[in-house]
């Protein structure tokens, strides 16, 4: 080869090799830890932005303006919370989330707690019996709530069989009649559905329990009590504490139950926030004012978050 | 055996595989985008509660229209039982899902639905006219913006043995006589269950025609001003209360619609309003129960009328769909007497036709039972008579504001407060002092 064709040769081999070089600089430059990671973060982030910050934003954005479906959006700045502020069955879902997300949460946690303590226990079929106590958790909302529909009914229903059946009243009570018992029977399936959410949390908990701790406490003369109060409990709380407070926050946004076995009613005794925010949005066409009904969930969302992230970090 | 670090797929790799998925995912989806349209129209309608008329829909019309057109129709079930709404207002917010719909409680998205007053007014011609009632509903600003398909008619549904037991041989025609049989009745182990709870149809269709026929409206004419608020009211929530302690079983004031239809075929109250969906479960599945079924017309009121709450079903084309003139030929081509007639007819009349062409033709002759809800088109009103249908009316309707009125004073709260708490949800919602 000719000295003249190798000169001519030589910039298209020089930018070959400078595309190489490029090549390998960004393999480089990918493979990074602080690059790889964002790489992988991305697609999830976008993912989450897409479908729940799009919404979120976007809520926000209606609850400042008069929109219906179909309809001009016009700006009407705090007008929808003033309405809101005004009308004795926003305050209503307040009170009724409040009473349901409290009484409900209490009994998981003490029902979970106790389902935990018996579920730690050596005894046959543990496994079969920890597995069907998962079931309530695994059945979709939905058809458990329908077939609560049958068990609640006044004539047909199973509670009120069993309560003529076995004497103890001529007739059962209206389960989902009056507002006392309808919200009573709401609550008694939340506690039903979150059981065993939190007995399995518990569960998982307890048995990171180290056993010479307890073995220490019989040592030192501590009885079943004690050893429960000092040891067991102490050791427990921090999974109670996070437990409890996603379940609250699970709990003060239901929507499937109550939507399905009362629709909010009767007279609106169990109408919850998320209810009461779908009725008026999806149902009425309000958007802007329903969207302002489901933001104003949205600080008690906030505050459980900060003192949940306060909480770990402390951890 | 541990891998050689030749062999161990590096981050690069990972990458380059999650693009050519990522690729490969995406591929035949570009690919159909970049094909022709297809000439497909999509109605979406609410699950029928009669079998026989969506099979005719789907073995009879639309492979007739198919054949015709080339046009291949797509049947849309929506769930039934109040669940429609929010599909359709969501379908409405996302203009997507289907091109022409059962357009209930049209009030609230009437803007995007396109002019079909062509499409009315020829049927209107061709089939004896319409009823001028769903003209209020179906014609907005002089435009129609559907096409009324029918009414699903609510009467009263009663045990005819057990009302016969007690010496009732007639149903009763006034509010006052319904209550003294309910008193009986429910001595006897037999109490009426009628809806008032955050149902769709069964709460509105006794409770509405029961306020008129105490000479009360919940809107004046014009829908500017507050009607509710009067002694007539009073006297209607009292007489409700006074229903539901003497006569009903206690449950109905939480019922959703599927309950009383629950309570009935399990033979636990002996009269409630509903569509005749009732009867055609019973003659079904307990033929025995099914012999004893009937329907009345809702009784008179102080004012000596009576009314029935008309349950309208209409079709509109939604104006973002693609072909919004495509949907408009089909629709147009379904509601011809060739094809609508048999259609109406499979649903056993079912769904009553607001055109006079049907008011006395044979189909009402299927079933002796069925005929009375033939006459409930000659009382039948909109639940916002005499106001207009829109979108205020459609707030009245699903935030349960007069349902409520009634159900919170039979749960204990005094008659004068459960008007004012309605009086002052109802002055919010229209925006009038």
């Amino acid at each position: 080869m000719s000295r003249v064709a190798e000169a001519s040769r030589a910039p298209a081999l020089e930018a070959r090799a400078h595309r190489l070089f490029a090549v390998a600089r960004l393999g480089e430059f990918v493979e990074r830890e602080s690059v790889f990671s964002w790489l992988m973060l991305t697609p999830p982030l976008l993912f989450l932005l897409t479908f729940l910050g799009y919404p979120f934003f976007y809520g926000v954005y209606l609850s400042f303006f008069r929109r219906e479906v179909a309809g001009p959006a016009t700006f009407a700045g705090l007008g929808n919370f003033v309405t809101l502020a005004n009308d004795p069955i926003f305050w209503q879902s307040v009170g009724n989330t409040v009473k349901f997300t409290a009484v409900a949460t209490v009994l998981k946690a003490a029902g979970g707690l106790g389902m935990a303590l018996v579920m730690n226990q050596n005894f046959r079929m543990k496994a079969l019996t920890r597995a069907m106590l998962l079931l309530p958790f695994i059945v979709p909302t939905v058809l458990s709530t329908v077939a609560w529909q049958w068990i609640l009914d006044p004539g047909m229903g199973l509670f009120n069989r069993l309560l003529v059946v076995s004497g103890l009243a001529t007739t059962g009570p209206s389960w989902l009649g009056t507002p006392a018992m309808a919200m009573l029977s709401i609550i008694m399936v939340n506690t039903w559905r979150g059981l065993p959410f939190f007995g399995i949390s518990i569960l998982a908990g307890l048995q990171t329990i180290p056993a010479e701790l307890h073995e220490s406490a019989t040592i030192d003369g501590a009885g079943t009590w004690n050893r429960f109060r000092y040891v067991t409990l102490p050791s427990l709380l921090p999974v109670i504490f996070i437990v409890t407070t996603f379940s609250i926050i699970f709990t003060f946004f239901d929507f499937q139950l109550v939507y399905v076995l009362t629709g909010g009613g009767p007279a609106n005794s169990t109408h919850l926030m998320a209810t009461y925010a779908y009725s008026l949005s999806m149902g009425a066409g309000q958007m802007g004012l329903g969207s302002a009904v489901a933001l104003s969930m949205v600080p008690v969302l906030g505050l459980l978050l900060v003192v949940l992230t306060l909480y770990v970090r402390k951890d | 055996m541990a891998l050689s670090a030749q062999s161990e797929p590096s981050r690069r790799d990972f990458l380059k595989l999650a693009a050519g998925a990522t690729a490969v995912a995406t591929g035949p989806w570009v690919a159909r985008k970049v094909e022709a349209k297809p000439a497909v129209i999509t109605f979406a309608r609410e699950s029928s509660y009669v079998k026989n008329f969506d099979e005719h829909f789907l073995k009879v019309l639309k492979p007739a229209y198919e054949k015709l057109t080339g046009i291949k129709i797509e049947y849309q079930i929506q769930a039934a039982g109040g669940g429609a709404v929010p599909q359709l207002v969501s379908m409405v917010e996302n203009k997507s899902g289907a091109d022409l719909a059962w357009v209930q409680q049209e009030w609230l998205y009437r803007d995007a639905l396109v002019d079909v007053s062509d499409i009315a007014e020829a049927v209107g011609k061709e089939q004896g006219g319409w009823y001028d009632e769903i003209k209020r509903l179906s014609v907005d600003n002089g435009k129609w913006k559907s096409v009324p398909k029918g009414n699903i008619g609510q009467l009263m549904v009663y045990r005819k043995d057990w009302f016969e037991e007690v010496g009732i041989k007639k149903f009763p025609d006034t509010w006052d006589e319904f209550l003294e049989a309910g008193i009986k009745l429910k001595a006897k182990g037999h109490p009426f269950g009628m809806s008032m709870g955050h149902g769709f149809a069964d709460n509105y269709s006794w409770l509405y025609p029961l306020l008129w026929s105490y000479g009360v409206t919940v809107m004046d004419k014009d829908g500017k001003k507050v009607a509710l608020d009067t002694n007539e009211t009073a006297k209607a929530v009292d007489f409700v209360r006074k229903l539901y302690k003497e006569a009903c079983i206690e449950d109905c004031v939480g019922w959703l619609d599927p309950h009383n239809n629950k309570a009935f075929l399990t033979s636990q109250i002996s009269c409630t309003n509903n569509a005749y969906s009732i009867m055609v479960s019973a003659k079904r599945d307990l033929p025995e129960m099914g012999k004893v079924i009937d329907h009345a017309l809702n009784p008179k009121g102080p004012n000596g009328q009576r009314y029935h709450a008309l349950v309208p079903v209409t079709h509109g084309v939604f104006a973002y769909g693609p072909d919004p003139q495509a949907a408009k030929d089909f629709l147009r081509w379904l509601m011809d007497p060739k094809q609508y007639r048999p259609w109406i007819a499979s649903g056993d009349m079912y769904f009553a036709p607001f055109l006079h062409a049907f008011d006395k033709v044979s189909e009402w002759d299927i079933e002796p039972r069925v005929k009375p809800f033939q006459k409930v088109l000659e009382t039948g009103k909109l639940t916002s008579w005499p106001a207009p249908a829109n979108r205020a009316h459609g707030a009245v309707v699903n935030r349960w504001v007069v349902i409520d009125m009634f159900s919170k004073a039979c749960t204990g709260a005094p008659t004068k407060s459960v008007i004012a708490e309605a009086v002052g949800q109802l002055k919010q919602i229209y925006g009038v002092a």
